[in-house]
């Protein structure tokens, strides 16, 4: 039994799942579901198509390049079965998937954190220059409370201490 | 129409009947043929128009096995073979699937270049 990648998503397909077309030049191409199968058939290039594996490592949106991607590979001698290497080998695998799904994961956070600081100054831009949506401003030089401004007070951590934390 | 897979001549046949079914309609990977050639080489030993033996041995319709495999060919193809069930060219070409071996076409086997 070996867990093949799907030809157009590279998704997992486990046993008894999806369809494998033998090209007449011998290449055996295997599909996840019918989903890929059908796009495979319209001569989609999944390098293309925003959903795959293919196109998104390719535009940078996915990990490409990790130390834990080359704890998995494509064997096709099959290995003696050696007991303690097995052993090993199975307490390795669900923390190395655990390290690879924080780096990939953090991978996309980083990505999309430009994005959030460019939000945030957006806003603020936008409050500055449309404020007088909300209020005018001859209202808000008169009367300088209704914009709160913001005060910095140190906090001693000798008072926190003895207060107890709220229920 | 179905290609031919090996070299013993013939490029193209047609399927006449299913041995060893009698309201069989569709003839599956491993069913052995009657077959009319239409399409020959010149100059070999088997000539356009003759009646002749053959085993299926890719389907564009799915192979489905017992494991869940479901396998499909890109054409139709046959190996002609001998009323023994040796094939008489002597090479195979393309992939050929491990259903073969269950109907007994070992020397097939042997000969393809790809077994599935």
């Amino acid at each position: 039994m070996r867990l093949e990648k799907c030809w157009f998503c590279s998704s997992t397909i486990y046993p008894g799942h999806g369809i494998q077309f033998v090209r007449n030049d011998a290449k055996i191409f295997r599909f996840c579901r019918s989903k890929c199968h059908k796009n495979f058939k319209m001569k989609r290039n999944p390098r293309k198509v925003k959903w795959t594996k293919a196109y998104r490592r390719l535009h940078g949106k996915d990990m490409t390049q990790d130390s834990t991607f080359e704890f998995e590979r494509k064997r096709n001698r099959p290995q003696r079965y050696d007991r303690i290497n097995t052993e090993k080998v199975l307490q390795a695998i669900p923390k190395i998937s655990k390290v690879k799904a924080t780096r990939q994961k953090d991978h996309i956070t980083k990505r999309l954190s430009v994005g959030r600081v460019n939000r945030r100054t957006e806003d603020r831009r936008e409050l500055e220059q449309s404020i007088s949506l909300v209020k005018a401003p001859s209202v808000l030089k008169e009367d300088a409370t209704l914009t709160l401004p913001k005060q910095k007070v140190t906090v001693s951590y000798a008072q926190t201490e003895n207060t107890p934390m709220e229920e | 129409m179905l290609n031919v897979a090996d070299n013993s001549g013939a490029r193209k046949l047609m399927c006449i009947r299913i041995i060893g079914a009698s309201n069989q309609r569709y003839a599956q990977i491993g069913n052995v043929i009657v077959a009319v050639i239409k399409e020959a080489v010149p100059n070999m030993s088997l000539e356009k128009s003759e009646v002749i033996r053959a085993v299926v041995v890719r389907t564009r319709k799915e192979l489905k096995r017992e494991d869940g495999m479901i396998i499909k060919y890109d054409d139709n193809a046959a190996v002609i073979i001998d009323q023994k069930g040796n094939p008489k060219g002597s090479r195979i070409f393309g992939a050929i699937t491990e259903e073969l071996r269950k109907f007994r076409f070992t020397k097939i086997l042997s000969l393809a270049p790809d077994v599935l």
